[in-house]
């Protein structure tokens, strides 16, 4: 196809690719897309706050769900801004209160988590809007990295 | 209809948003598959349209069909355990 072929022939854009991860859907408003990335900002911006709301800030943590992070990290330093809200204000007792859970090992001490930890279906779902989130973005950023730099014609249709 | 019980409604009331997670949906917590695939087809559509017009329907109907993609194959995967395996002769 020639769009394809176009589409091979264009530079990476790195920048807009760096500036997506940052913020996610920017980098396409770096090269012109100004709609398309607004639209890809709510898409992924929508999915990772909401699943803060759902879950609360422990839906990201690096140290106890470290395959989960590695998806939500997509979405970019959002995700280690939610990791170190949960580290500084719920892990270490800020808010809330520090309880005894059972351990899972009983020769060991039993470990201190926050009151406001949960098991419940929420913190999964939680966890599963904010690692969806990440992997979108990724989708996004890719785009970024290929998509051809906006035509003035392209711009246009975009202020619409 | 969904009816939120007394418990449900102080515990609404005493929730910290982004702190604490959000326990008041109950059963009702597969309710929050339709955002999530809302918020999936806004960045999908976004990405891999190569026009932007009617923007907001393609994403709506991008939705509905996942949606009813994912409840097909939840139901095929009921019947298939409860229907069929058990009509299933043993030996």
């Amino acid at each position: 196809m020639a769009h394809d072929s176009d589409q091979l022939d264009e530079p990476l854009h790195w920048r807009a690719a760096v500036l997506g991860w940052i913020c996610p859907g920017m980098g396409q408003i770096m090269i012109g897309h100004r709609r398309r990335g607004i639209f890809a900002m709510i898409g992924i911006l929508g999915l990772f706050l909401g699943g803060l709301l759902i879950g609360g800030v422990d839906s990201v943590d690096r140290r106890d769900d470290p395959l989960w992070f590695y998806a939500q990290a997509g979405a970019g330093p959002i995700a280690f801004a939610a990791d170190w809200a949960n580290l500084g204000l719920l892990k270490s007792g800020k808010v809330g209160e520090l309880v005894e859970s059972p351990p899972s090992n009983p020769r060991e001490a039993p470990p201190l988590v926050s009151t406001f930890k949960t098991v419940t279906v929420a913190n999964e779902i939680g966890i599963l809007y904010c690692a969806l989130a990440g992997l979108m973005n990724v989708v996004v950023i890719l785009d970024a990295l290929k998509r051809p730099i906006a035509t003035r014609i392209d711009q246009e249709r975009s202020r619409r | 209809m969904m009816i939120i019980s007394h418990l449900d409604l102080v515990r609404t009331l005493a929730w910290i948003p982004f702190l604490q997670p959000a326990g008041a949906m109950g059963s009702y917590w597969w309710l929050l598959m339709f955002p999530l695939v809302l918020g999936i087809s806004i960045a999908y559509r976004a990405t891999h349209d190569h026009s932007l017009d009617r923007f907001w329907h393609r994403v709506i109907l991008f939705a509905v069909k996942s949606t009813v993609a994912m409840g097909s194959l939840a139901l095929a995967m009921y019947l298939f355990v409860y229907w069929v395996i058990p009509a299933l002769r043993v030996g």
